[in-house]
């Protein structure tokens, strides 16, 4: 067993796992962020991504022990209070939600690319979600969905996104 | 409220599961290589080096492999470094690949290893995955080895009896299977910084989109001595690199006609869930040919 702390979505916690715990279940099972999904557990869907440190990742496949003074932040982190973030909204605005499986990871996906790059190219875009794999919406709502944010976030700089840093 | 959770039914089943699934070690995080090769040492080939873990995590899960104790090294600072220069670089161990692929002198510098990087499933796995890895793993279809081997990369690496650097076209020696013993870490990966050269990557998949290589090849031509370097992947047990060849261009078309048989005949590749042995042999001359059409357009060889 391994003491970990790290912070989740700006939280400090501090959680004792197993050696062969990955940070997926530990997200899922011990704090109950269900937000994050498991779609196949060996990289290939992006269900479960995260950001750490602000970089996407695969949470399957990462120990939880690996996570140790790390800063992780998960779809549970972009609504605050109640009040979506602008790239949920614009989400919704573009319909690019159907069953709805995948978007927790498409999310932190975008999110972490609109961190690197504030405007990003269509063709930027597709690399970043490359990894998030969607059966129904057949991903052109997802791309303008991502458009919008970025135009929405560069306009509205006053935003609640801009202010809490988001759109560094 | 959330510490509640994990005693319920329903958590102690997926805690439970958890292990079922991911197998049964220890994690040991090391703070200096010595401390790194004496754990390996100890455990006598029953640990593994654990860097992005997206093979060996894969692997656990699979039950292909069943590691005792993960010793993760990403921590130790030697193996954190980049450096690119002139002279040459040195890609520390457990630098992730996105460090490399945004880092621009590196990607001015090898661009055709840049090239083959981005290629590497996603960007989340890319955020963790590391070259080291990727050439340990010693897949057949290792998308850095053609480029590694073609610019005559060298490894360096360190175990219980000291160091010593690997060149690249030692390294492998069969499936998943390296020269490396079972005490010893990776430190960095040497390239040589050959600024007359053409570098070149290709990678034949099956879907646009993140796959395994198909065939992946890499060429470095040299104008000025007229060599060729070409290296092929997934047709072997491991990467082939084939002796330089000189370049003698009349004609273009003859001329790779002349490097599809010298590849044909230097690879055996097999049929997998990725492609049939024919398919394989058929593509082989294909990427031949488009290499060329890259290298000298390139070179100005005519
Ligand atoms: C969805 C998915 C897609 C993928 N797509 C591709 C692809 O397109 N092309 C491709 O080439 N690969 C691909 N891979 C394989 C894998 O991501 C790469 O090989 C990656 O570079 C491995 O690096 P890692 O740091 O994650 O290695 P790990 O999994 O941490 O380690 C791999 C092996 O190397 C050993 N090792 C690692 N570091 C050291 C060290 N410093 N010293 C000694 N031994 C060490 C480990 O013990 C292990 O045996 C894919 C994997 C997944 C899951
Ligand atoms: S569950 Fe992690 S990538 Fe599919
Ligand atoms: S909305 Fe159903 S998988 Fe994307």
């Amino acid at each position: 067993m391994h003491t970990i702390r790290f912070t989740v979505n700006g939280h400090v916690e501090q959680a004792t796992v197993p050696a062969t715990m990955t940070l997926l279940d530990l997200l899922r099972d011990r704090l109950a962020l269900t937000g994050t999904k498991e779609g196949c557990g060996i990289g290939e869907c992006g269900a479960c991504t995260v950001l750490l440190n602000g970089n996407p990742i695969t949470s399957c496949l990462m120990l939880a022990v690996e996570a140790d003074g790390s800063d992780i932040e998960t779809i549970e982190g972009e609504a605050i209070g109640g009040e979506l973030s602008v790239l949920q909204q614009a989400f919704i605005d573009e319909g690019a939600t159907q069953c709805g499986f995948c978007t927790p990871g498409m999310i932190m996906s975008a999110r972490g690319l609109l961190n690197r790059i504030p405007d990003p190219s269509h063709e930027e875009i597709i690399e970043a979600i490359a990894g998030n794999l969607c059966r129904c919406t057949g991903y052109e709502a997802i791309i303008s969905a991502i458009q919008l944010a970025a135009a929405r976030l560069s306009q509205d700089i006053g935003s609640r996104d801009a202010q809490e840093g988001r759109a560094r | 409220m959330r510490s509640l959770f994990c005693f319920s039914g329903f958590k102690f089943v997926r805690f439970q599961r958890g292990f079922i699934v991911l197998g049964d070690f220890e994690y040991k995080r090391i703070r200096s290589i010595d401390e790194g090769c004496h754990c390996l040492a100890e455990a006598a080939g029953k640990a593994a080096v654990l860097a992005g873990g997206t093979d060996l995590l894969v692997e656990i899960r699979n039950h292909l492999k069943s590691p005792k104790v993960l010793i993760d090294c990403k921590n130790v600072d030697a193996l954190k470094q980049v450096h690119v220069d002139r002279s040459g670089s040195a890609i520390g161990a457990s630098v992730p690949l996105n460090r490399l692929i945004e880092n621009r002198a590196f990607h001015t510098t090898y661009p055709a290893l840049a090239t083959a990087l981005l290629s590497i499933g996603t960007y989340q796995l890319r955020s963790r995955a590391t070259l080291a890895g990727n050439i340990c793993n010693a897949s057949p279809a290792a998308d850095s080895a053609p480029v590694l081997l073609v610019l005559d990369a060298s490894v360096e690496v360190v175990g219980i009896r000291g160091p010593r650097s690997i060149p690249i076209r030692d390294f492998f020696v069969g499936v998943k299977k390296t020269v490396l013993t079972p005490d010893e870490i990776v430190v960095s990966i040497q390239i040589p910084q050959r600024a007359d050269l053409h570098t070149t990557f290709l990678k034949q998949q099956r879907i646009r989109g993140h796959d395994l290589a198909v065939v992946n090849m890499a060429g470095a031509y040299s104008p000025g001595e007229r060599i060729l370097r070409l290296a092929i992947g997934s047709c072997a047990p491991t990467p082939v690199l084939l002796e330089p060849i000189k370049v003698d261009v009349g004609n273009v078309a003859s001329f790779a006609g002349h490097v599809a048989e010298i590849v044909l005949s230097s690879v055996s590749p097999i049929s997998d869930v990725r492609a049939s042995s024919g398919y394989r042999n058929a593509i082989l001359p294909v990427l031949v040919k488009r290499i060329l059409h890259n290298l000298l357009a390139e070179g100005g060889a005519s």
